[in-house]
């Protein structure tokens, strides 16, 4: 190893960054050779003065203050964070539902009530008002049951001046439901139910196509009231229809 | 393998200072570097980090961020402000002349060589780790730290010379 080698490695040797054999090398070389021995001597002189003097610098208090807040709160958080996961995650799941119950099904029980608005114009129109003329449970509902395998609540309602005409099966959206109709004075007023089964229907008023509907939903049946009466004989009807279905629930 | 899980802060407080200081060398300003540093805790704090290499790593982005910084915001300090902060503001020993002619020296090194200088020297990084950080072959590594010796003896050399009437 000649002097411009050594000059060449020197940086890499006082780094201890130089391989074994180059080492043994330079080494031998230093031996035989005062100008690089005094070159090793000056470059950790100057070494150790670099290292002595060159500027370092602190990080400013206020630089370590705003990196500690940081870093604690987002600690906190994560700890947070991740306790509440689950809650999250159920409270995620309940909004998601309350959207589902408050936006979805409104329209689709509109839509739904629209088409029994339809039907019920349409059964006025034709004069085909009921399939089955009777006013007698125990014959409608087995009717039903063939028809539709469905088995609607039916409710002799003349205590209160509604009219039981009888009943027929119709399509509402694909749905088969049972078709309950009563007369009121000269009035129709068709009670449409059928299974729960696809949704429960929200309780309501509409007002469509001229005609007042109520819709409403039991365990056990979803109802579309829809009719000609004003919004009070309606209510009045719904509230004699419930109160029967309650009884007849009771009853059983 | 399980015990290196530290708190986040506890991993990466302790390298502050040594953060902030290679920020401020690559920078050559205490705001940009502060700006840097905090940016790059903010980062840092949603890795995960290991305790052994922690300095090394977050030093390296450190490094990587202050590069962006400058290339970004290049013009934003003239060379003229560089020698005034590097001439007035280095801290303690800036008594002595041949401290401040190291430290106006070191001003008017490249970022490239001021910058392995640092990591060499004041935080005693191996080839292996330079290499690794500063994306450069071992020989690479080599001779940019020899380069950079020489350069920064040169500078001493001439500002010596400058300043002899003093």
């Amino acid at each position: 190893m000649n002097c411009e080698e050594v000059d060449h490695l020197l940086d890499a040797y006082l780094d201890r960054e130089l391989q074994a054999g180059q080492k043994v090398l330079l080494e031998q070389h230093l031996s035989g050779c005062p100008a690089c021995q005094s070159l090793v001597w000056e470059f950790q002189e100057f070494r150790s003065f670099f290292k002595a003097n060159a500027p370092v610098y602190p990080a400013p208090p206020q630089l370590r203050a705003k990196i500690l807040t940081k870093l604690r709160r987002k600690g906190v958080k994560r700890r947070d964070t991740f306790f509440r996961q689950p809650w999250v995650y159920a409270a995620a799941m309940l909004i998601l539902g309350m959207c589902l119950l408050t936006a979805l099904l409104p329209d689709q029980g509109k839509a739904l009530t629209t088409q029994a608005v339809r039907r019920y114009i349409e059964s006025l129109s034709t004069g085909r008002l009921v399939d089955i003329a009777s006013d007698d449970p125990q014959a409608l509902k087995p009717w039903f049951v063939e028809k539709i395998n469905f088995a609607p609540p039916v409710a002799d309602l003349l205590a209160s001046r509604y009219t039981l005409l009888g009943g027929r099966t119709d399509l509402i959206q694909n749905r088969s439901v049972a078709a309950l109709v009563y007369r009121y004075d000269s009035r129709i007023v068709t009670l449409f139910c059928w299974p729960p089964t696809h949704e429960q229907l929200a309780t309501g008023n509409h007002s469509i196509e001229g005609c007042n509907a109520y819709t409403w939903s039991s365990a056990e049946c979803n109802y579309i009231v829809v009719s000609k009466l004003d919004q009070r004989e309606l209510d009045a009807f719904v509230d004699a229809i419930r109160d029967r279905a309650e009884y007849e629930n009771s009853g059983s | 393998m399980q015990e290196r899980k530290l708190p986040v802060e506890e991993l990466l407080l302790p390298h502050l200072d040594g953060a902030y200081n290679l920020a401020r060398w690559i920078t050559e300003s205490d705001a940009d570097a502060q700006i840097v540093v905090e940016e790059v805790y903010a980062q840092a704090s949603k890795q995960e980090f290991g305790q052994e290499d922690a300095r090394v790593r977050l030093l390296t982005i450190v490094r990587n961020r202050a590069y962006t910084w400058i290339r970004q915001h290049s013009g934003h300090s003239s060379p003229k402000d560089r020698e005034e902060s590097a001439g007035q503001s280095p801290p303690p020993l800036s008594g002595n002349k041949r401290t401040r002619d190291l430290h106006i020296a070191l001003s008017k090194l490249a970022v490239e060589l001021r910058e392995i200088l640092v990591l060499s020297e004041i935080e005693g990084w191996s080839y292996t780790q330079l290499a690794s950080a500063l994306d450069l072959p071992m020989t690479g590594v080599t001779s940019r730290l020899r380069q950079a010796r020489l350069r920064l003896r040169q500078e001493i050399a001439e500002a010596q010379r400058k300043g002899l009437p003093e």
